[in-house]
């Protein structure tokens, strides 16, 4: 199983996405962004990018994916939809689970069927860069940089997101 | 608002588009659009009616395309060239990209559909602030990426915007919308000569943006949004009647006022590289401009615009003190005699 862990996150990848595409309320969108992001996390793990996956977690899920639950938890309704409760929803859910079961049907058997282009493996999109140099990870010494001579980055980006929150809190005042 | 977090948020547009103009690296460049972008929503939306949110949320939905489109330009250009420096844009297609979304930001036709409408919903000051100061970032970016623009997109955006400047304000009453469409047709000028000689298009951005400043403190101070409105300026302050007089036949290019010097500039220099259609073109489609600036003076100052009885003896009120006017008013009627200096632009 191991060798097809790659194929199997992939797989529950695209359904999470279809599960929020289907557009549920926010609160279960959320729900399934957070699998999502897990699993999304995983398959960059695989590949190498051990940094950039411990970015996800924190940075996505643990920062911005937070957030946007306690602010759905206020603004949300009495009874929100799930996939079940709304013909549509559940609809499109269910077309988008056919799909994804007729595309790993058609990956995993792809001998006997001919369609009209190839998955010829992963291809282009191995990296064989996974940021070490050996001695050092680049990516920890990328952040290292940030701080010591890409300090004006920090205070650009830093000005930026006070200047936004004061933005939202003006424009959403309404006086 | 609040005086301070005004303070702060204008201040941060003058930030966002200093950083912009300032920086070597594209990441910041975009940084600063973003930055830009951000601070003026709440400066668009002073007033909280509906027409001004309509119209922050379209400036923002536009503005927000633009800069998608600069971010994948940029990253094309990344993967190959491999750095981030702004000399030179080394692929076409991420030149191209970036032309385009560099387009929608100035409001160049075929993306120029956001500026009248956006121009109307707000009030005169933020308007004055978008078509004058959030012009100046995407222009600078422009001359520093002039060398690898393709020439056949910018013209044929130039001229259409020309056009379309010249074509769209001919049916307008209301003077933001016609403001929006001068704006439309003036950065048609400016981008056309961009390949050719970008000097000449920081001379026309100054002098344009001389003249629209004018142009919208003379309406400021007689809070006219409307014609029918700017027609009674005879009644409140004689005198500002002649100066829209001048400054409107300045923005329409006419010699001897100082809005002719770019476009003279700009023709010269469209003949000196052999295209002579192309300035013959935009010369006659600046005339579609200048009607509708000669029917603004028609009913302003030069004839008596039917009203009723009581407008014609209005009460003086105090009049709004602008202390930058007079000398804007002079700098865009009187500066042509000044054209030999345009070399310092260089």
């Amino acid at each position: 199983m191991m060798t097809y862990i790659v194929f199997i996150l992939s797989v529950i990848f695209v359904v999470s996405f279809v599960g929020f595409s289907s557009k549920p309320s926010p609160i279960y969108g959320g729900l399934v962004l957070i699998v999502s992001g897990g699993v999304g996390c995983g398959i960059i793990m695989n590949f190498g990018g051990s940094f950039l996956g411990l970015m996800v977690f924190l940075i996505y899920l643990g920062g911005m994916l937070v957030v946007f639950g306690y602010t759905t938890a206020m603004a949300t309704e009495q009874y929100p939809e799930v996939w079940v409760s709304n013909t549509t929803v559940m609809g499109v859910f269910l077309l988008g689970l056919l799909m994804e079961v007729m595309l790993v049907l058609y990956v995993l058997k792809s001998e006997e069927v001919g369609v009209a282009f190839k998955f010829s493996g992963v291809g282009d999109w191995a990296i064989y860069d996974t940021g070490d140099s050996g001695v050092f990870s680049e990516e920890i010494m990328g952040v290292a940089a940030l701080y010591s001579y890409g300090a004006w980055v920090v205070i650009v980006t830093g000005w930026s997101l006070l200047v936004g929150v004061l933005v939202v809190l003006e424009v959403t005042r309404g006086d | 608002m609040n005086p301070l977090i005004f303070t702060t948020i204008l201040m941060t547009v003058l930030l966002g588009t200093m950083i912009v103009m300032m920086s070597s690296h594209w990441l910041m460049i975009w940084i600063g659009f973003e930055m830009n972008l951000l601070a003026i929503i709440p400066i668009l939306m002073k007033k909280y009616n509906p027409r001004t949110m309509e119209a922050s949320t379209k400036y923002f939905l536009t503005q927000a395309t633009a800069s998608m489109l600069l971010m994948m330009a940029i990253i094309i250009n990344l993967m190959h060239s491999g750095q981030w420096t702004i000399t030179k844009v080394f692929n076409p297609t991420a030149s191209i990209i970036m032309t385009s979304a560099l387009a929608m930001k100035l409001g160049l036709t075929p993306f120029h559909f956001w500026v009248p409408e956006v121009t109307q919903g707000i009030s005169l000051t933020s308007g004055l602030i978008l078509l004058t100061w959030q012009k100046l970032a995407p222009m600078s970016i422009l001359y520093q990426i002039s060398p690898s623009i393709n020439l056949n997109i910018l013209l044929t955006m130039a001229v259409l915007s020309i056009l379309v400047g010249g074509w769209g304000g001919l049916n307008q009453t209301q003077l933001r919308k016609i403001m929006a469409y001068s704006s439309i047709a003036h950065m048609g000028w400016m981008t056309a000569v961009l390949v050719y000689s970008p000097t000449l298009t920081m001379l026309n951005m100054l002098i344009y943006i001389m003249m629209t400043l004018t142009m919208f403190m003379l309406f400021i101070q007689s809070s006219s949004t409307t014609t029918l409105s700017l027609s009674h300026t005879w009644n409140k302050t004689p005198l500002t009647t002649t100066l829209i007089l001048i400054t409107l036949l300045s923005m329409g290019g006419l010699p001897p006022l100082s809005g002719f010097m770019p476009k003279w500039m700009i023709i010269q220099e469209l003949t000196k590289n052999s295209s002579i259609i192309l300035p013959t073109l935009m010369a006659i489609m600046a005339l579609l401009n200048l009607y509708f600036y000669m029917r603004l003076t028609y009913s302003t100052s030069l004839t008596m615009f039917p009203s009723t009885n009581n407008m014609k003896m209005k009460w003086q009120f105090e009049t709004k003190q602008i202390t930058l006017l007079p000398p804007l008013i002079v700098m865009s009627s009187l500066l042509l005699p000044l054209t030999p200096m345009l070399s310092i632009l260089d």
